[in-house]
């Protein structure tokens, strides 16, 4: 196990930047999430700390170790990727036990390692079975097993998940959780996916173009995000973006553009600014009442445990999450209310970022 | 339902009018099929024919008669036959070149295609490869006879070895460069995570993905070494003579003994179609499912 440190890590294509200036120091045992929307960098910079893609300026430490120019073999990690990445003309006993055989350990001493990884994994009845003749879950924990067996500082996942059905991946997401429990290695974890980082992180880092927007435990992220990316990147259904307008006499207030205000959690900049509020921060009611903003209804999704409204208020749509079996149709009027302190105010049209 | 019940008839007679134009198409593919099977082999039966029987029924075109071995038995067994000698020569030409062919193009394909070269080299030197295979051998066998004469590997295997390593290099750099390609990336860096070097990257990984087109490759190239003709024709003499050489000796000045050539053709298919037996138990597809997704 060990800590990794990256100072300023950058990576670019000639003249495009993909990775700039990333610092990041990830603890002992930590679980680390890397998060971001495709083409952020978030893949090339879990390569750049396996040593698959080259630094071009910063320092990346492992163990206290500068790893810049140190290659992938020595650097004490291992990876799973996305695609797996299975020898196919290998068994999943052989696959797993490949870099043992590299490193010249005996037969007896890799058999005997691979046996403890697969039981931990429950692939004892597939060992000697081939990558095709595996299911998509079993293939997923061959790979995990492979990067298990190595005993490794650091362990790197490139969207592991990605490639399972919707049901398989949630158990795989319980399983990797354990896992890490079982081990406490040192892990960083690549995804596109936020709640598998809700759910696996310790930590989140929220990447865009390259560079980090925030980091932070899950809940942190949630309900701090430092800019209405965090804010709509992070939580399903996704944060309702306002654009309100901020008046200069009381700047702890914010207007619709048809008169209505409603309360913020603090005073904010004067001026047209872009409110986030959750989904789930609203209170409803079927009647005017004071601090209630009236607003039409436009969808109704119930999903059983809870219900997704979608409601029209200025001109904007506002999606609202109700935990009550609500009785309200398209079309017809309700009251809401933002929870006032759980509403956070972003520079005016960051939104479309 | 009730649609189904009301028109029985209209409901059978479609199917029954598709399953005979379906029929009609089989029936149709097979004899174009057979008709590309004739072109295909006749030439062989011609040949093959040729060689069991005598030059008078063969210049006759008889199509009935009796068989005969004594066209093979000449060209086996005649004190003044090389076949034999010619038969040696073609096998450790073309089983020597082949090999060397297959090391290099295989390494040469990983190097360029998995290594990290700037783009100019790889299109430079595929390019370059192209070129160069569409000069006629001819032209450059004077220049190499030339050459080894000075260093003395004219009438020499070495000579003729290297000589068809050189020909066929390009081919084969093209096809395996096809099949290194399609090894996937990761499993490359799957393997120099796991702690692989170059060197057991390509004998761990790599060798046994690409082992089909290996042997479709070895196959080609050998099939191209035991056929060619005009370098060896000017590199050669006597003692290192091939197959094809020795078959050409059979159209002399005067007479063309048209009886042992086809015995002689008809023997020398026997290699090739040997290996192509042997080495297609290698060329399995989906070689790699399960890899990658």
């Amino acid at each position: 196990m060990a800590h990794v440190r990256l100072n300023g890590l950058s990576k670019s294509y000639g003249k495009v930047d993909v990775i700039r200036d990333v610092s990041l120091d990830i603890e002992d045992g930590e679980f680390v999430v890397l998060i971001g929307p495709s083409g952020c960098g978030k893949s090339t910079l879990l390569r750049m700390i396996a040593g698959l893609e080259s630094i071009s300026s910063g320092q990346l430490d492992i163990g206290g170790i500068p790893m810049n120019d140190v290659p992938p073999r020595d650097r004490g990690i291992s990876m799973v990727f996305q695609s797996y990445a299975l020898y196919p003309h290998m068994n999943s006993a052989d696959n797993m036990s490949f870099s043992l055989r590299l490193a010249g350990e005996q037969e007896e001493k890799r058999r005997g390692k691979v046996e403890r990884a697969a039981d931990i994994l429950g692939l004892g009845p597939y060992l000697d079975r081939l990558p095709r003749q595996l299911s998509g879950g079993q293939r997923q924990r061959v790979a995990m097993g492979r990067a298990i067996v190595r005993k490794p500082e650091v362990f790197l996942f490139d969207e592991p998940l990605s490639n399972l059905d919707a049901k398989l991946r949630v158990k795989m997401r319980a399983e990797l959780k354990e896992l890490h429990m079982k081990l406490k290695t040192t892990t960083i974890y690549v995804t596109h996916d936020q709640v598998e980082a809700m759910t696996l992180a310790d930590r989140i880092v929220v990447l865009r173009d390259g560079m980090i927007e925030q980091i932070g435990t899950p809940l942190e992220l949630y309900d701090n995000p430092k800019n209405a990316f965090v804010g709509a990147f992070l939580g399903s259904p996704t944060m309702n973006l306002l654009d309100l307008e901020v008046p200069a006499d009381n700047p702890t207030m914010a207007r619709f553009s048809d008169g209505e205000t409603m309360r913020l959690a603090g005073p904010a900049q004067p001026g047209p600014a872009t409110v986030g509020i959750r989904p789930e921060s609203f209170s409803l009611g079927s009647e005017a009442r004071d601090g209630h903003l009236r607003a039409e209804v436009v969808v109704v999704e119930p999903t059983g445990a809870s219900t997704e409204l979608v409601v029209r208020k200025a001109g904007q749509n506002i999606t609202i999450l109700s935990h009550e079996r609500l009785s309200a149709k398209p079309g017809d009027t309700v009251w809401f209310a933002p929870d006032a302190g759980r509403t956070h105010a972003f520079p005016a049209g960051s939104a479309e970022l | 339902m009730s649609h189904v019940s009301d028109t029985p008839g209209t409901m059978t007679l479609p199917d029954r009018r598709f399953s005979v134009s379906e029929r009609q198409v089989a029936v149709m593919r097979h004899i174009v099929l057979l008709g590309f099977a004739l072109i295909v082999l006749f030439p062989f039966f011609w040949i093959v024919s040729a060689a069991f029987k005598t030059q008078i029924d063969l210049l006759m075109g008889k199509v009935l008669f009796t068989p005969r071995i004594e066209g093979f038995l000449d060209v086996i067994f005649d004190k003044t036959s090389d076949f034999a000698r010619n038969f040696a020569n073609s096998m450790v030409i073309g089983l020597v070149s082949t090999f060397l062919v297959l090391v290099i193009a295989t390494l040469a394909a990983f190097s360029l295609y998995r290594l990290q070269w700037p783009a100019w080299v790889l299109h430079s030197l595929l390019g370059w490869s192209v070129i160069f295979h569409m000069v006629p051998p001819i032209t450059l066998a004077g220049a190499w006879f030339t050459m080894f004469r000075s260093v003395g590997l004219d009438n020499s295997y070495t000579g003729i070895i290297l000589a068809h390593t050189t020909l066929h290099l390009p081919m084969a750099l093209w096809m395996m460069g096809v099949f290194i390609r399609d090894v996937p990336k990761e499993l490359v860096e799957a393997a120099q995570i796991d702690g692989a070097r170059v060197p057991e990257i390509l004998r761990h990984v790599v060798l046994p993905i690409v082992r089909p087109g290996l042997a479709a490759t070895g196959i080609l190239t050998f099939i191209f070494s035991w056929n060619e003709f005009p370098v060896v024709l000017v590199l050669s003499q006597r003692q290192t003579a091939t197959v094809p050489l020795g078959i050409g000796k059979y159209a002399q000045e005067n007479t063309i003994a048209f009886t042992e050539m086809a015995a002689a053709s008809t023997l020398s298919i026997l290699p090739a179609l040997l290996l192509l037996l042997f080495a297609q138990r290698f060329i399995v597809r989906g070689l790699t499912s399960g890899a990658v997704k």
